[in-house]
Formats: structure tokens, sequence, C-alpha cells
């Protein structure tokens, strides 16, 4: 196995008002290719942070962030958006999904923006077979038209799933996936990022403080007071 | 790809940013309207303005005139050639018109034209404004016809057999009632408007004596007079001409102001010139005026109808921008508005902002989904507006007389305007100008916000409540 992704002193700090307040103060951590790690914490560790970091959705005041050896954090905002287009994927707590697209064009929103007008609509079938089918393989093939305002909680978060998967990333980022469902909800959307997981060989990375949830992962990651503070590897 | 869809989908459900541009919609409507029906009015006035104009007019300001009009003729076919296609002399002068009415006497100030008809109809659409009472049209021509002596008071005495000794005393009778001479008035100078029985009243019908006054052409002005019967009206559409202008035959006229040798070769104070089609008026207007100042100078004044009515035109050209102006505050006003309404949309779509990015999607992207945002509803509030202002224009009349119905009151009135209906035209630059207008400021209105959507930092927008 391979290092994936890997974050060296990671340093990153807020300012509220007049006062800096340091999220992360040194964060080093490794994520091999295929893994799926949890980062659990308490409230105001720091685990979103690292995950928006390691994300590219924010920049570190120190240190650096690797894809596979080489550092992404500083490139120009293009390759940014262009590496959280087509790498990562993004599955937050509170699903976002664009509430004016039916569940289908959510699914299709990061391929939509992947394409220009010309090269979307030259492989629109394609698309709207890779959005299909991914909704299909979260259990969601019958909502395809559905708008968010139109699922229960559960739904949306396959949905999110599907959106995350759409146009093959290697890394999905998952900041709470199951933190806004009920055990048992949470419980089968847990599962299917699993299989994911292990189907595609996808790396995955979610924050969570449900120590029930992070004990169904590879490895455990605790951040407290924006460090590294044990590794508990799980039995793979 | 998204942006577009997106922008679609904004659009069909903020119905809150279509109500921002309602005031779009009404402002351009109403600048297509108002351009339109200015625009029709100013091109009916121009025409008639320039029929009784006619495109050229030499004018000479001394009051005895020129008595070489043939040979002025000469220089300007000399000057200008075959571009001329007719020319007519004229006289024009002020003076007062008396009308026997009633009992009383009423005097008006009008200007008098000593003119030969046919030759006046050639220079321009003098014989087409001719008419009688009743609006149907009259030849150009200053002839007193029998029809007309016998509506003298004293005709009724006269014996159809001619037996009668007083015959001659009653024939002297009727023509000082109805004298040889014809003239052609203006309609308003003939008739006097009642608003509310909204007619025209005629205080001199045809076959009527009218008195005209003025003074004579001589070194010490003299007051002078003479009777005509009114055998025509000129009703033109410009109530400046219709309530002045009086057509008297050139010979008489000339005869009374002591401007003819006697000999058929009469003074004239102005000729008319109809140039052929598609000729630049105004440099004809100079050359001739060169040609004349050199061989006469200080005698003559050479312009075109437009300069003639200069200030006319200008005062509605200055009209019509000023409106413009105005409305196209509305406008600006509904810029304003879809400002507002912009930013209130960027932040309820904070988060939806924050995921965009989250997915990959540019700042220029996001950017873009407002930009595109604002210039549809741009289109969608111009487009709206411009049908609705050209249908509007097209049927301004049968909304004219819909509305006349329903509030009771004549909205158009034509005796005012004596058009039958109002005219419009519509000008496709004009209506091209308004619609892009209103979409560069919609787009305008949405640079700010789309700017501010475009910077939102990713993490503060997702972390949005």
């Amino acid at each position: 196995m391979s290092v994936h992704l890997s974050a060296i002193g990671l340093e990153k700090s807020y300012r509220k008002g007049k006062i800096q307040v340091p999220v992360l103060r040194g964060v080093d951590l490794e994520v091999e290719h295929g893994e799926l790690v949890a980062i659990v914490g308490a409230s105001g560790s720091g685990k979103s942070t690292l995950l928006h970091v390691l994300g590219l959705l924010d920049g570190p005041d120190a240190g650096s962030v690797q894809l596979s050896g080489e550092r992404i954090d500083n490139l120009s905002e293009h390759r940014r958006d262009v590496l959280r287009n087509r790498t990562f994927g993004f599955i937050f707590q509170f699903y976002h999904l664009l509430p004016e697209l039916s569940a289908l064009e959510n699914v299709m929103a990061p391929l939509m923006i992947r394409h220009g007008v010309r090269a979307y609509l030259a492989q629109r079938k394609m698309i709207r077979k890779e959005a299909t089918a991914l909704l299909e393989r979260v259990g969601l093939g019958h909502r395809l038209t559905h708008r968010p305002a139109e699922l229960s909680g559960g739904e949306m978060q396959r949905a999110a799933i599907a959106r995350a998967l759409a146009g093959s990333p290697e890394f999905l980022l998952a900041d709470e996936p199951t933190g806004n469902l009920d055990a048992a909800t949470g419980q089968s959307v847990l599962e299917l990022l699993r299989d994911l997981n292990r189907e595609r060989g996808l790396t995955m990375m979610l924050v969570t403080h449900d120590a029930h949830i992070a004990a169904q992962t590879d490895r455990t990651v605790r951040l407290a007071e924006g460090r590294i503070e044990e590794w508990a590897t799980v039995l793979a | 790809m998204y942006k577009y869809l997106l922008c679609w989908r904004y659009l069909r459900t903020r119905y809150i940013a279509l109500a921002s541009i309602i005031s779009v919609t009404l402002g351009v409507a109403t600048m297509i309207v108002v351009n339109s029906v200015m625009a029709g009015f100013s091109e009916q006035m121009r025409d008639r303005l320039h029929g009784v104009l006619s495109d050229i007019t030499i004018d000479s300001h001394r009051s005895e005139g020129f008595r070489n009009p043939d040979e002025v003729m000469a220089l300007v076919r000399e000057s200008v050639g075959d571009r001329v296609e007719a020319m007519a002399a004229a006289i024009e002068t002020p003076g007062m018109a008396t009308i026997h009415f009633n009992g009383e006497n009423y005097t008006r100030p009008v200007q008098i034209m000593g003119i030969e008809p046919e030759e006046r109809a050639k220079t321009g659409d003098f014989a087409q404004y001719l008419v009688d009472e009743k609006e149907r049209r009259m030849p150009p021509s200053f002839h007193v016809g029998r029809d007309l002596k016998m509506k003298a008071p004293a005709a009724r005495f006269l014996d159809p057999n001619e037996k009668d000794p007083f015959q001659d005393v009653i024939n002297n009778d009727v023509n000082f009632q109805v004298p040889d001479f014809g003239a052609i008035t203006g309609w308003s100078v003939a008739s006097v408007h009642r608003p509310d029985v909204n007619k025209d009243i005629f205080i001199a019908p045809r076959g009527a004596k009218i008195i005209l006054s003025f003074v004579t052409a001589a070194r010490e002005p003299k007051p002078a007079s003479d009777s005509f019967a009114v055998v025509a009206f000129s009703k033109t559409g410009m109530s400046e001409y219709d309530s002045t202008h009086v057509y008297v035959p050139l010979k008489r006229l000339q005869q009374l102001r002591g401007m003819g040798d006697g000999e058929g070769r009469g003074a004239v104070n102005q000729i008319q010139l109809k140039v052929r089609k598609g000729e630049d008026l105004s440099k004809m207007a100079l050359t001739l005026g060169e040609a004349l100042t050199r061989k006469w100078p200080l005698v003559f004044e050479v312009r075109t109808w437009e300069q003639k009515q200069g200030p006319l035109l200008a005062a509605v050209a200055v009209e019509q921008s000023i409106l413009n102006i105005l409305l196209f505050f509305i406008i600006a006003v509904a810029g304003f508005g879809i400002l507002a309404i912009f930013s209130m949309i960027v932040v309820e779509k904070t988060r939806d902002i924050g995921v965009l990015k989250a997915l990959g999607a540019s700042t220029s992207g996001v950017r873009g989904i407002f930009l595109g945002y604002g210039l549809s509803l741009g289109i969608v509030g111009s487009g709206v507006g411009m049908l609705g202002g050209l249908l509007f224009v097209w049927n301004i009349n049968a909304i004219e007389k819909w509305l006349s119905k329903v509030t009771g009151r004549k909205v158009f009135d034509d005796a005012i305007y004596y058009f039958p209906e109002i005219p419009t035209k519509v000008e496709w630059f004009t209506v091209a100008w308004i619609v892009g207008g209103a979409l560069t400021i919609a787009v305008l209105a949405s640079i700010w916000p789309a700017h501010r959507a475009s910077k939102l930092h990713p993490v503060r927008a997702l972390r949005f409540e």
C-alpha cells in the first residue's frame, strides 16, 4: 500500500474578532490508498477544518498537503478547482443538495461543472447514464426526478453520496455523514460507504463523533486541541 | 453547463426577482410607446410642414419684394438646372381678415398669400389640403362660380327671365355680397371650434365675404383692403397654418398693394421651389443663396423647409430626448431594484455557492451564474416590455376608443390634433436601443452581487446558517 494523501505539520487558525483562535496546531497524517479512516474528536477539535484543508476548500497557514507525494495546497486556484472536481468527493452532514435541481441533476452537477456546454451536450447521454447508475447503486433509482425537498434525510444523504461519486473521484471526504440521521439510517449510510470503499477501492476519510461509527472503519484518528492524539488501529 | 441550468432554474423559481424586473418591463414598454407615438406625430407634422412649405423657399424681406421673378427663376435654373422640378412666385404679407357674422364683425390677424393656385399646387401639397365645409376635396382655383353667387341674400330676387328692370341693381347687390375674387382661407380662419358640441362652426362658409386689410408696398405704406368670396378651405392639420393662412389671387394682390406695373410684370416677395427627389436640400439652398447673393446682394434669403421651421422641429426633438432621459431613469431605478434583490439572493444562496465551489466550480463560474441570471432577467423583462409596448402601439387606437368609452370622455380629441387616429411609427433602431439599454442596466446591476458571490470563501459559505 502506498500513501495516498498526507498532511505534514498542518497549522490553521481562525480570527474571531480580534483574537486568533488556533484550530490545527501541527497535524501530521498519512492515509493510504483504499483506506477508510475515521477522524474523531470533540466539537471544536478541528476535525472539519482538517477535512477542508485536506480537500483544498481551505488553505493551511503552515505545513503542506501532498497527494501521492506531490504538494497540492499551493497550486493555482484553477488547479485546485480541478482537483476538487476530479480527485475529491465531498459529503456533508446537512447533505447540501442544490434545492433547485432534481436528484439526478444534483448527481450530474460535478460533471456539468467539469464540462463546458459543448462537451456536456456531446456526452449528455453518457453522463445521464452514469448518474442514473450511481443513484441506482445508492438505492434511489426510483427518485431520479425528485427535488431534495421531496426526499427523506437518508435519501438526501444517499443522493449526496451519489453526487460525491460522480466523475469517479479517488478520494472521498465525508464530514459527519451520519450526524443528522437516526441510528438505523446512519448505519445503512455507513454500510453503503464501506461497500463503496471495498468495491471501488476508494480512499475515504470521514469525520464523526460517533464511536460506534468510528469502530467500523479501518483506522480511527483522534484529534484533540488541534493535534493528533492517538492512533487506534482497528482490525481491517 | 451548470451555469445555464442554474440560471434557468433560478429564473423559474425566484418570483421575487421577476417582480424586480417589472419596472424594467414597464420602462421598456413606456419608452417604446412614447417614442413610437412621438415619432408618428413628428413624421405627420413634418409631412404637413413640408407639404405647405415646399422644399426650398427664396424670400425677400423688402416689403415691395422684387420686380424680376422671371430673372430670379432663370438664375435658379442656371445654377441648379433640372434638379428643380417646379417654381412658383408668391406674395406673403401680414394683414387682417374681417368676417361679418350674426351682425358682428370678427377680425383676425392673418398671413395673406398671393398665389397662382395651379403653380402653387405643383410646388407642394397645397392642393391636397383644399376642402369644402364637409371636407370634400376642392380644386386649386379661385373661381367664384354661379353656385356661390346664388348664395348671396340678394340672389333670390334675381329674375331667371331677366325681365326685371331692376336686374342690374340686384346684380350689383349680389356682387357686393359675393365678390368676384375668390379666396381660400385656412380652416380655422373661417370657423370657430365649439368644444361643448365638438364641432367647427363656420362663420365664413363658402360664398361668404371676407375683407382683407393690409398695407401697400409703397415707400410710405398706406392701408388698403378689399373683399373676397371664400371658395374653399385649406386644412393642413397644422393649427399654425390653418388659423392664419389666407390665399388670394396673386395678380389681384399685386394690383391692390401697388406691386404690379400694369403690364403683367408684377413684383413678388417669394419663390417656392420643388426639388427633384433625393437631392440634398440644405446643400442646394446654400448654392442658390450664393448664386443669388452674387448677383443681387442682400436681397434674398434661401431656406429649406426644415430651416424655416427650425425652432418647431428642434422643440419636438428636444421634447423627445428629455422624455427619453426621464423614462430611462425608470429603468435605471429598476437597476437598483435588481441590485437589491440580487444581493438578497446571493445571501440566500450562500451555502449553495459553497457547495458549488466544493464540487469544483471556479470563481468565474460562480460569477457567471449570477451575471447570466441578471442577463436572463433583463432579457425576460425587456422582452416582455418590448412585446407589450409594440402590442400597445399597434392597437393604440382600439385602446383609445375603449378608454374613451369606459371613461366617458375623449382621450384623444381629433378636433385638437386634426389627426383622425393617433399616428404611430415604430423605429426599430430606437427599439433596439431601448432593449439594449435595459439589458445593459440589468447586467450592470448584477455585476456587484455576482462578484460578491464569486469571492465567497467556500468554507465560510458552507458554514453559513
